[in-house]
């Protein structure tokens, strides 16, 4: 065989040196991927691990004779005695019953401590809606305390000594009667997904955050996606190009930059103390989070703008359509999707955005429901970072069930955005 | 330059007596003095009379070094002097042509010679790009196109354009026929819209091959369709002049022979411009040529005698393949 450049020995060298390279260059690749899935995979697995039985409560069944006597009723049986009558003692009482060894005020303390303080509020609940049942005896499902849903959990080892551990000897007992008695069991945690904030663990639900999100991102959305959009229409179609629009390129690229706590500043000092909006409102969290959202909607606009081939512009153009004409007939309808995305994409990092609504006072401890965007509120992050700094054990577990609630619509929203992109892209 | 043929003659006979109310002399004293290298946009002869619309009553500037018949006897549209910068690079530069009622028109000329560039000066087109300035003047019918009264929306539904790609709008093929009427306010009704698709789409020669699938998406049709597609979007209008910019250029050689079949027969009730790299297309589709070089027109005339005898050397280099 003849030997050219090509098949001589140095050349196989070089070969081989080249195969080499993009080996190595793979390699690297699938060495950061992996990482990149580790990491994912360990974020999860701790999540999920520390926050799957927050879906869970431990509930005790309880034997409640509505007694008017222990209510302080007497004969009045009208809505204001029954809201005013006092269900605590009922609930003691009832305790007592159940276990009619229990002597000493501490021994009786512990024992009333291991239903949950709401315990009292269902009851009165019941009542209410049922006046009827005065004096009759029904057996209703209370929760347990925040320390007994741990312990039934298993996340309180019952060998530590007494003095470490947050459940006392007497109490175990008491739950182990009661679960020989088949009395305690562990139901779909409701609560978390319909209550607001509370100090009591097992009464604590993410529904108040979830509204106060709701509403931050409606006003978010509302305003920020026609204001970005109409700003990108205008510097990408209209706008000439000069010094002036190139500083506002730069700047809006700037902006998209700035750390988001700065937005909270500024809506502290502009929409709080100089418009005199409310503290805490999901509004202002929503105008706060609009100016932080604005420059990604008006990059990706952009960006679908330009990616509208030319030739379609040329089309109408050629065809008389009017400037307007060609945006709002063929430019807009093919870089919707591509807005759609970025608008998308805006509101997922909106609705996980914590810093700046710190600064609003959207970080205060709020029981109630909020009714509207003016009412005082938190978010979903801002919750979470609440409930991290509860010492609580089970607000633990609440921690991780709001991060995977939480994490569960930013997954929908971005697999929103996957799908809109997908389903309208055109090929042309 | 290696001028040796006569300079800019204006070799056709002008009529009788309009030519007489406006005389055209090639070297008088009045043409002479009129300071045609200074026309912006603009009317240039506002004492024009409405009457003879169609005539070409401007005179040449006479030291352009365009070759052949640059002047026709009933133009569709004049250029005058017209310039295109872009920045400060020249696009072209002093080019007058006419181009005739109901003649196909082919130009011809090296790439980046200023032949598409011209043919984007007549509808408009270029004043999309932000750097172009267009100098001298172009009339429609006797109309200036830069006069601020002319609303270019109108120009581009009088001039229409076929580009050099195909680029139906990615929505029906009804749509697309119907989209200039619609937004010109030329149908009214759902019946007047589907007389004047169906008419379009047979002109264009496409009738047969898609009047069942018309709610289809106009880009799923073949390449050629979709060029024959776009002459119906164009033609859809009633445009006076279809602009066409290296229309075949993208399609293969049996849908190249229908687009040209097509022009001849369009020609019946339409003056097209057509730019081509293609000399054997513009033999065979045009009646005049006009070659262009480095942003020059440097001869015009009789497809036929340009191809068989051309006057000018660059011409002649071209078109026997010596260069280009």
């Amino acid at each position: 065989m003849r030997t050219s450049v090509h098949t001589s020995e140095a050349m196989a060298r070089r070969l081989a040196k080249r195969r080499a390279a993009e080996r190595r260059f793979r390699a690297y690749g699938i060495v950061a991927i992996t990482l990149a899935i580790l990491a994912l995979a360990t974020l999860f697995t701790s999540i999920v691990g520390n926050g799957y039985t927050a879906f869970q409560q431990t509930y005790i069944a309880l034997e409640v004779t509505y007694d008017p006597e222990v209510l302080g009723l007497g004969e009045a049986r009208d809505p204001k005695a029954l809201s005013g009558a006092n269900y605590p003692g009922l609930v003691k009482k009832t305790m007592r019953d159940m276990f009619p060894d229990v002597k000493g005020r501490k021994d009786k303390r512990a024992l009333y401590g291991i239903v949950s303080s709401g315990a009292a509020f269902m009851i009165r609940e019941r009542l209410l809606a049922d006046p009827g049942l005065v004096g009759r005896t029904e057996r209703i499902r209370v929760p347990a305390d925040d320390d007994i849903d741990m312990l039934v959990k298993g996340h309180i080892d019952r060998q530590v000594p007494e003095a470490e551990r947050r459940v006392k000897d007497n109490q175990i007992g008491w739950v182990e009667t009661l679960e020989e008695a088949g009395r305690i069991e562990r139901r779909f945690n409701t609560a978390f997904f319909t209550a607001g904030d509370s100090r009591e663990p097992e009464l604590a639900g993410i529904r108040g955050a979830a509204v106060g999100s709701l509403y931050a991102l409606l006003v978010t959305l509302a305003l920020s996606f026609p204001i970005g959009v109409a700003a990108a229409v205008y510097l990408e179609e209209f706008a000439p190009t000069n010094r002036l629009t190139d500083l506002i390129e730069v700047n809006i690229n700037n902006l998209a930059a700035v750390p988001s706590i700065i937005f909270g500043l500024l809506g502290l000092s502009i929409f709080i103390n100089f418009f005199g909006l409310p503290r805490s409102a999901p509004l202002v969290g929503g105008l706060v989070l609009t100016l932080m959202t604005l420059p990604t909607i008006i990059i990706a606009s952009r960006a679908a703008l330009k990616s509208v081939p030319p030739s379609i512009r040329e089309a109408a153009l050629g065809m008389g359509a009017s400037k307007m004409q060609t945006i709002t007939h063929h430019v807009l309808p093919l870089a919707m999707p591509g807005m759609l995305t970025g608008t998308i994409i805006g509101m997922a990092q909106a609705l996980g955005e914590s810093a700046p609504l710190l600064m609003i006072g959207m970080v205060a401890f709020i029981v109630d429901i909020p009714g509207g965007p003016l009412d005082p509120s938190t978010v979903l992050p801002v919750q979470i970072f609440l409930w991290a700094d509860s010492p609580e054990r089970a607000f633990v577990e609440r921690t991780s069930a709001a991060i995977m609630v939480l994490l569960a619509f930013l997954i929908t929203m971005n697999a929103l955005a996957v799908v809109l992109r997908r389903r309208f892209e055109r090929r042309w | 330059m290696n001028v040796t043929a006569e300079r800019m003659s204006i070799s056709t006979p002008h009529p009788p007596t309009p030519a007489g109310l406006f005389p055209i002399t090639r070297s008088g004293p009045e043409s002479g003095s009129e300071p045609w290298a200074d026309s912006g946009p603009g009317p240039l002869l506002e004492s024009e009379p409405e009457s003879a619309p169609g005539l070409s009553l401007e005179p040449v500037p006479d030291d352009i070094e365009t070759v052949g018949e640059a002047t026709v006897e009933r133009p569709r549209m004049t250029s005058r002097n017209v310039g295109v910068m872009y920045g400060d690079k020249m696009g072209i530069e002093r080019v007058s042509l006419d181009i005739g009622s109901n003649e196909v028109l082919a130009m011809i000329g090296p790439s980046g010679c200023g032949k598409s560039t011209f043919l984007r000066c007549l509808n408009r087109m270029n004043d999309t790009i932000d750097i172009c300035r267009v100098s001298g003047s172009i009339k429609l019918d006797g109309e200036d196109i830069h006069d601020p009264r002319l609303d270019v929306v109108q120009l581009r539904a009088r001039v229409g354009m076929v580009f050099q790609k195909p680029n139906p709008f990615p929505k029906s093929i009804y749509d697309n026929v119907a989209y200039g009427p619609r937004i010109h306010g030329l149908v009214d009704g759902r019946r007047e819209t589907d007389a004047i698709v169906e008419r379009s789409l047979q002109k264009a020669g496409l009738w047969d091959e898609v009047r069942d699938r018309l709610e289809q998406p106009g880009t799923g049709l073949s390449g050629g369709q979709q060029q024959r597609l776009c002459i119906a979007r164009a033609i859809a209008v009633s445009p006076e002049v279809i602009l066409m910019d290296e229309p075949c250029s993208a399609l293969d050689p049996i849908a190249t022979a229908r687009i040209e079949g097509l022009i001849d027969e369009l020609r019946e009730n339409y003056t097209i411009v057509i730019v081509t790299h293609s000399m054997q297309q513009a033999a065979r589709v045009s009646q005049r040529t006009a070659y262009f070089h480095l942003g020059r027109l440097i001869e015009v005339g009789e497809t036929n005698h340009v191809f068989t005898n051309p006057r000018h050397k660059l011409t002649e280099d071209y078109i026997t393949g010596r260069f280009g």
